[in-house]
């Protein structure tokens, strides 16, 4: 098949169609203010009809409904708006990937089956034009994530602001990523039967883990004994090592009720920290999840139930099912140019059954303490960074107008390409709001 | 090759014996038989006389004198029947070659890829006697062979199984032209829709052709003279002289699809295949074209019960589908029944066998092998029944028919006599066969389209590894099990970057494999035969 | 195994949500809040279905005793949607091997078993513009189904329907060429995308002009009497409806040059856009557009997949709307289509559409361009009884659709489905838990 030749020029020509503009949001803003008069919704702790939230240096230092507000700091006034906390996407490709068509701009998929090394904060984008419009629907940290081959590679959490990978790196990396197929079914009554034994994918992985934990093992004591030499470097066997170590949490996308519990069992196995990720036919094993204590990230709200005996609903009321049960859950984008979209993947999951309350936990406070970050970020209460949504409704909803987006305490733009597409292409007396 | 000259494939005579001058065959008188004339009441002591190929006699034992010249057979114990017809079998068939790559295939016979109407199967006939005796044992004695490949796939040969010689066994060449609604790859039509289209414009041209060509006869001064069309030419007696047009029917948009072409265009139409034609039943009420009824029990990849897993589809080829026959004689539709789709005549056995048990009366069974596909291909003078002066094509069975155990003794096609031998072993069943290393190809069918594919397999005992190549790369195969014949593997595939597991399930039959991938949106159906040489 | 098993195996089998058989499309419901799209909103009010047709919208409504009732108090009930732009329930998407394959018929390969359409009704679609794909310059023509589960294909077709034919420009059919082995087809560039669609059109021209020719010398006194029709071409017949005005173009244009080109071509030959498909750019010339007298069926937020897409607002279908053009909103897709009202919802974010505008979008604009806007698109005595119901407000992102009604006849209804599925709906009305996050 011929390749069409892309020429540097074209590809300059493309990065500057898709170039948002990069808000300067840094810095500049003042360092100590008040927002006054906003419902409050800190999401771990009751709402607060009408109050005051202090921010000194990024971090939220005062809520309250009575909170002494010093003299001369800067006061944002927001009577009838809303207050939540800067949602968190638990799962999505922002800043690596910008025409999802074009390779020439997709970079969280490496060829090869086992690539533990990559880390996905190295191939961000800042000035992705799907990060502002994120950011703009109240979305303030994602976490980006590797995909393919078996072991994908490690995901890293960013803020949704910055013009550096530097300054928007909040944490990496997060996890290790695991890929296990899409096309889990098996119709055979041979492979029912055995379904105690672990697939192929299990065995692979548990040797990587065995034979890293030895490499790890040699390391340790070669750097304490000088007479023995250390093991030849190894790369793949060199990044497994946190994961081996207990340091680096294993997520597992899932789809198939058999690989789920086969997941379950291998983590208790190999006595690993783990989360979930899809659980496409998840609501097969409620129990199973349920007992094993492990957290569940949703994939998008778009996808498809795997099979028709699924049910048209499978994915919609999953979460619900998980949640009473008592498992820790959040939702992802699993996207970049879909990423503003996070809000209605809990609100969809709240129509199907999830309390709605819930479905706000799922994208705020729950998504921070599985990514290890919920003592910084996740809801509004003091010692948080300033991550603070005011919108003029309910943040789930379609027609809620997000009025102002502070990250670490600093007010963010909001205008997006679609502002900007806009005002090229239309005169400004007809411009819409 | 035979040849056979253009203006010679017209009816044959039935005055012209089939067998070659020269071949003595005794007189037989069948005595103490149970005779099921299919076309009266079944006479419990019955005789039939046969001479010269016909039958001379046929009635109660004590109404029917044995002819001094005769053999008598002693059929104490045994059951005459009208030998059995299949109308759409590919039985005889030499593999045929493969299409020339190019759209313009095959020369002049061919409009484009698919379309060769002009193919005959008498010419690719290679009778085997392995294959005549398998026939035999399922109670054959008359198979129309259907050419397989293509839209316009060509014109059938109705076959009486007499012997070894193709031109002897000749009943009519052509029978009928069949029609499929495939698609091709790569060319046009590739796509359903493009076939209804394509096959539209042939039978329009095929009108303007002949409408062209008589007005230039009438007036030959007045416009330059019409091209030579092959192709057309080989349509004409179908489209314009109306003879039989057989559309094979993988489901029922299918039967509504080659009803809606047989009204356009007022085409003498035929249903072949149509396992669904249970769900068109007022369709067929109205319209009542003759079908030929395939006995294959599975849903087609577009059936509902195809995509709502495979516990529905077990139901459904266990339950539904069997009971298609049955609900079609309940609704006072008559029907042919033959084994389309299916392995080989022993398979065929077994289905009708469930086909009754769904609630076919087997009386009725009898009669859409025998009297009812005689009159669809318009032989009822001739054969289909037990009756003085047809065709002495007549089986004897130990046992009655289609019921478990009973098997074929002796048959006599045209009044030659054959007796019938135990089956030999089933492919799988004696160790170290079948022999499944090796090439296989064939196409992955989807309700999206086909993908050919080349199965390479290497097969140590009962387990099986290799790699399946395509147009979309080459994948592994993992997990491979043969028991018996039944086929299990799982195939690597990786599909536009995104890795997929996709289990196989299937039979082995000789040199052809039959099996399904199951996807979470259904299953494709897979057929591969075993490639020569390498 | 008698018939009557067979059938109530096949009833079983045909889509749990037929637990209830379907009547003759008399239905009565009850208490909701109407949205009519045409005639403003009604609270608490019924809705009364006869044979299949809109009798009566109002409080109270006078019904026949015994006709089957359905209570949605609570409830929202609009119209039932329209999809204009979708290649569900079909066997088959693209002809790609012909730049010209005007002759298909997509209503010859309709697959009314597609489980993708009880996937749309459960999203409140109850009526789909299914289409040839944009594999080549012209495609093929398209059908209008309702989405009568369970009911055989014949009985889903739309004939009040306006015929279509499809076209597609930009980087699918220029691209599609080069799938596979061999040399690459052409066309390559957009320049031979649009040469291609010209030369089509001009030998479908010189075709209506031989038979024009032909049809005049029969007629004429002085005709001799053998003479030899020209050959039918059914491409080019399908072409020549098009010229004569008995079909429309429905147009897959992405970028707004190459839109803008098409209108050229449309006044060059003198045929009719129903609509431009997709078209991600159509904020930026809805002047053009609107002169044109065209309007568009588009995403409201999908886009960024392709170059040609990467300006595609999300504000696009709203500023569209406010420029006075005809907007419908589509899926182009088998999982997209059961939250086409959600799309409807951002419509609210991303424009400020007006909450009646947004419907419109998935109700009376696709109605009037596939011209079935006298039996459809909106709550109105005297259309077609098709009715969609949500638990709450259809562009709230915590709306679900519940029931779909087709003529008078349901189609999906949640609550069977889920008590076939061995749940209880009734602990779960969304009343009781709503939590809320306000």
């Amino acid at each position: 098949m011929k390749r069409l030749p892309l020429g540097p020029a074209i590809l300059v020509l493309c990065l500057a169609l898709v170039s948002g503009n990069v808000p300067d949001a840094g810095t500049d803003g003042p360092r100590i203010l008040a927002i006054r008069g906003a419902r409050i919704v800190p999401v771990t702790s009751e709402d607060i009809p009408s109050g005051v939230i202090l921010v000194k240096d990024g971090i939220i230092v005062d809520i309250g409904a009575e909170v002494a507000i010093p003299e001369g700091v800067a006061v944002v006034e927001a009577p009838g708006l809303t207050a939540y906390p800067g949602m968190i996407d638990g799962f999505c490709q922002l800043g690596l990937s910008e025409i999802s068509g074009l390779p020439q701009t997709v970079d969280f998929r490496e060829t090869g089956r086992v690539n533990p090394q990559l880390r996905t904060w190295e191939a961000l984008r800042p000035e992705s034009m799907h990060i502002p419009i994120a950011r703009a629907n109240g979305i303030t940290a994602a976490l980006i994530v590797p995909s393919g081959g078996l072991i994908s590679g490690q995901s890293g959490l960013i803020r949704l602001t910055g013009r550096t990978p530097g300054e928007m790196l909040i944490k990496g990396p997060v996890a290790m990523h695991v890929e296990l197929p899409s096309m889990g079914r098996s119709p055979f009554r041979r492979r029912e039967a055995a379904a105690a034994e672990p697939t192929r994918h299990f065995k692979e992985l548990g040797d990587l883990l065995v034979r890293a934990r030895s490499y790890d093992r040699r390391k340790r004591i070669a750097s304490l004994n000088p007479l023995l030499a250390p093991p030849g470097f190894d790369e793949t066997l060199e990044f497994l090592g946190p994961v081996i170590r207990g340091e680096l949490p294993l997520w597992f996308s899932a789809h198939s009720d058999k690989d789920i519990k086969d997941v379950i069992r291998f983590v208790k196995k190999e006595n690993l920290k783990a989360v979930l990720y899809a659980v496409t036919q998840g609501w097969k094993c409620v129990a199973d999840i349920a007992a094993s204590g492990l957290p569940v990230v949703f994939s998008s709200m778009t996808n498809m139930p795997a099979a028709w005996e699924d049910g048209y609903d499978a994915l919609y009321r999953t979460p619900a099912l998980l949640q009473t049960a008592g498992v820790k859950i959040a939702f992802s984008s699993q996207s970049a140019s879909a990423a503003k979209d996070l809000p209605w993947m809990a609100a969809k999951a709240a129509a199907f059954g999830l309390d709605r309350r819930e479905a706000l936990k799922a994208v705020t406070i729950n998504p921070a303490q599985i990514l290890g970050v919920a003592d910084r970020m996740g809801s509004l209460e003091k010692g948080k960074a300033a991550n603070i949504v005011l919108a003029d409704g309910d943040i789930l909803e379609f027609r809620t107008k997000i009025r102002k987006v502070f990250i670490d305490g600093q007010d963010q733009d909001l205008r997006t390409v679609y502002e900007e597409l806009l005002e090229k292409h239309r005169p400004k007396s007809e411009r819409t709001p | 090759m035979k040849k056979i000259v253009p203006f010679l494939c017209a009816l044959f005579l039935f005055g012209l014996s089939g067998l070659r001058a020269g071949d003595f065959e005794p007189v037989y008188a069948l005595v103490n038989c149970r005779v099921v004339t299919v076309s009266g009441p079944v006479l419990e002591n019955g005789t039939i006389i046969i001479r010269d190929g016909l039958i001379a006699e046929v009635g109660p034992a004590d109404k029917v004198a044995i002819p001094e010249d005769a053999d008598v057979i002693d059929a104490e114990g045994l059951t005459a029947y009208p030998g059995l017809i299949d109308s759409h079998s590919r039985v005889f068939l030499e593999t045929p070659r493969e299409e020339a790559d190019s759209p313009d295939a095959s020369g002049p016979e061919t409009a484009r890829r698919g379309f060769h109407p002009g193919a005959q199967a008498f010419k690719d006939l290679k009778v085997k006697a392995s294959d005549r005796d398998n026939l035999h044992r399922a109670g054959f004695t008359t198979v129309l062979v259907v050419p397989g490949r293509g839209i316009f796939s060509g014109q059938s040969v109705l076959l009486n199984v007499n012997g070894e010689s193709e031109e002897a066994m000749v009943l009519r060449n052509p029978a009928a032209l069949h029609v499929n609604f495939v698609t091709e790859r790569g060319v046009y039509p590739s796509s359903l829709m493009g076939t209804m289209a394509a096959l539209r414009q042939a039978f329009l041209d095929v009108d303007h052709y002949v409408a062209f060509r008589a007005a230039w006869t009438a007036s030959p001064r007045r416009f330059r003279r019409p091209p030579y069309s092959m192709f057309l030419e080989a349509l004409e007696p179908y489209v314009v002289g109306k003879k039989p047009v057989v559309f094979t029917c993988e489901n029922q948009e299918d039967i509504k699809r080659a009803m809606r072409l047989a009204d356009e265009f007022q085409l003498n139409v035929f249903l072949s295949g149509a396992n669904e034609a249970w769900r068109v039943v007022d369709l067929l009420k109205t319209t009542r074209p003759p079908l030929f009824v395939a006995l294959s029990f599975k849903p087609p990849a577009t059936s509902l019960y195809a995509v709502q897993g495979d516990e529905f589809k077990k139901k459904a080829e266990r339950e539904i589908y069997p009971a298609n026959a049955a609900l079609l004689h309940e609704a006072g539709i008559p029907f042919a029944l033959t084994s389309y789709g299916l392995s080989g005549p022993a398979e065929f056995v077994k289905n009708v066998k469930t086909a009754i048990q769904s609630g076919l009366p087997r009386e009725e069974a009898i009669k859409s092998l025998t009297l009812v596909p005689a009159r669809f291909l318009g032989l009822e003078n001739v054969l289909g029944s037990l009756e003085k002066g047809k065709i002495a094509n007549v089986i004897l069975t130990e046992g009655e028919i289609f019921e478990d155990g009973t098997e074929v003794r002796t048959v006599f096609a045209d009044g030659r006599r054959f007796e019938v031998e135990k089956a030999p072993p089933a492919a799988g069943g004696t160790p170290g066969a079948p022999a499944l290393t090796g090439a296989w190809e064939g196409k992955i069918q989807s309700a999206m389209g086909d993908l050919e594919i080349r199965l390479e397999l290497v097969q140590e005992g009962g387990s099986v590894s290799g790699s399946v190549k395509s147009e979309m790369g080459t994948w592994i195969i993992i997990e491979g099990t043969l028991s018996g014949n039944l086929l299990a593997f799982t195939l690597q595939a990786v599909i536009m970057g995104q890795s997929m597991d996709l289990p196989f399930e299937g039979r082995v039959a000789g040199d052809s494999i039959e099996g399904s991938f199951s996807t979470s949106r259904g299953t494709m159906d897979v057929r591969l035969t075993k490639s020569p040489g390498c | 195994m008698k018939k009557h098993t067979v059938s109530a195996a096949a009833l079983l089998i045909l889509g749990t949500a037929l637990s209830v058989k379907a009547q003759s499309g008399d239905l009565l419901i009850k208490n909701g809040t109407v949205l009519t799209v045409t005639r403003g909103v009604m609270e608490r009010a019924d809705v009364l279905i006869r044979n299949g047709v809109i009798r009566a919208i109002g409080p109270e409504v006078p019904a026949p005793p015994g006709i089957r009732t359905v209570d949605v108090s609570g409830k929202y009930v609009i119209p039932g949607i329209i999809d204009s732009h979708t290649h569900i329930a079909l066997a088959g998407t693209n002809e790609g091997t012909e730049v010209n394959a005007a002759e298909v018929d997509m209503a010859d390969v309709i697959n009314a078993e597609d489980p993708s359409i009880f996937t749309a009704l459960s999203g409140g679609v109850t009526m789909v513009h299914t289409m040839h794909g944009s594999a080549n310059p012209i495609g093929g023509q398209n059908v209008v189904l309702k989405l009568k589960w369970g009911k055989p294909s014949e009985q889903m077709l739309v004939p009040e329907a306006f015929r279509t034919l499809k076209f597609a420009l930009g980087e699918n059919p220029k691209q599609s060429g080069r799938a596979g082995a061999g040399p690459p087809r052409y066309p390559q560039s957009r320049m031979g995308v649009n040469a291609v669609i010209r030369r089509e059109l001009m030998r479908a021209r010189a075709y209506m002009e031989e038979w024009d020719r032909y049809l005049a010398k029969k007629r004429s006194p002085k005709s001799p009497p053998d003479s030899a029709p020209p050959r039918r071409d059914l491409r080019l017949e399908a072409l020549a409806d098009l010229l004569r005005g008995k079909m429309l173009a429905r147009v897959h244009a992405y970028r707004a040059d190459e839109t803008l080109e098409f209108i050229g071509l449309s006044r060059e030959f003198g045929f009719k856009i129903a609509c431009f498909e997709h078209i991600p750019e159509a904020f930026k010339i809805t002047k053009e557009l609107k002169a044109a007298g065209v309007g568009t069926s588009v995403f409201l937020d999908m886009w960024a997949y392709k170059i040609e897409a990467a300006e595609g607002i999300a504000h696009s279908a709203a500023v569209s709307v406010k420029d006075g053009l005809l907007v419908s909103l589509n899926s182009d897709s088998g999982e997209r289509i059961r939250r086409l009202f959600n799309d409807a919802g951002k419509a609210l974010k991303y424009g400020g559409l007006t909450e009646n505008e947004a419907l419109k979008l998935i109700t009376i604009n696709p109605a009037v361009q596939l011209g079935v806007d006298r039996i459809v698109g909106s709550l109105e005595p005297g259309k077609h009884g098709d009715v969609a119901v949500f638990n709450e407000h259809p562009l709230s992102a915590y709306a679900r659709c519940d029931l779909t009604v087709i003529e008078g006849e349901i189609y999906f209804d949640r609550e069977s489905y889920l008590r076939d599925r061995g749940e209880e709906a009734a602990g779960k009305r969304p009343g009781d838990d709503k939590g809320g996050a306000r």
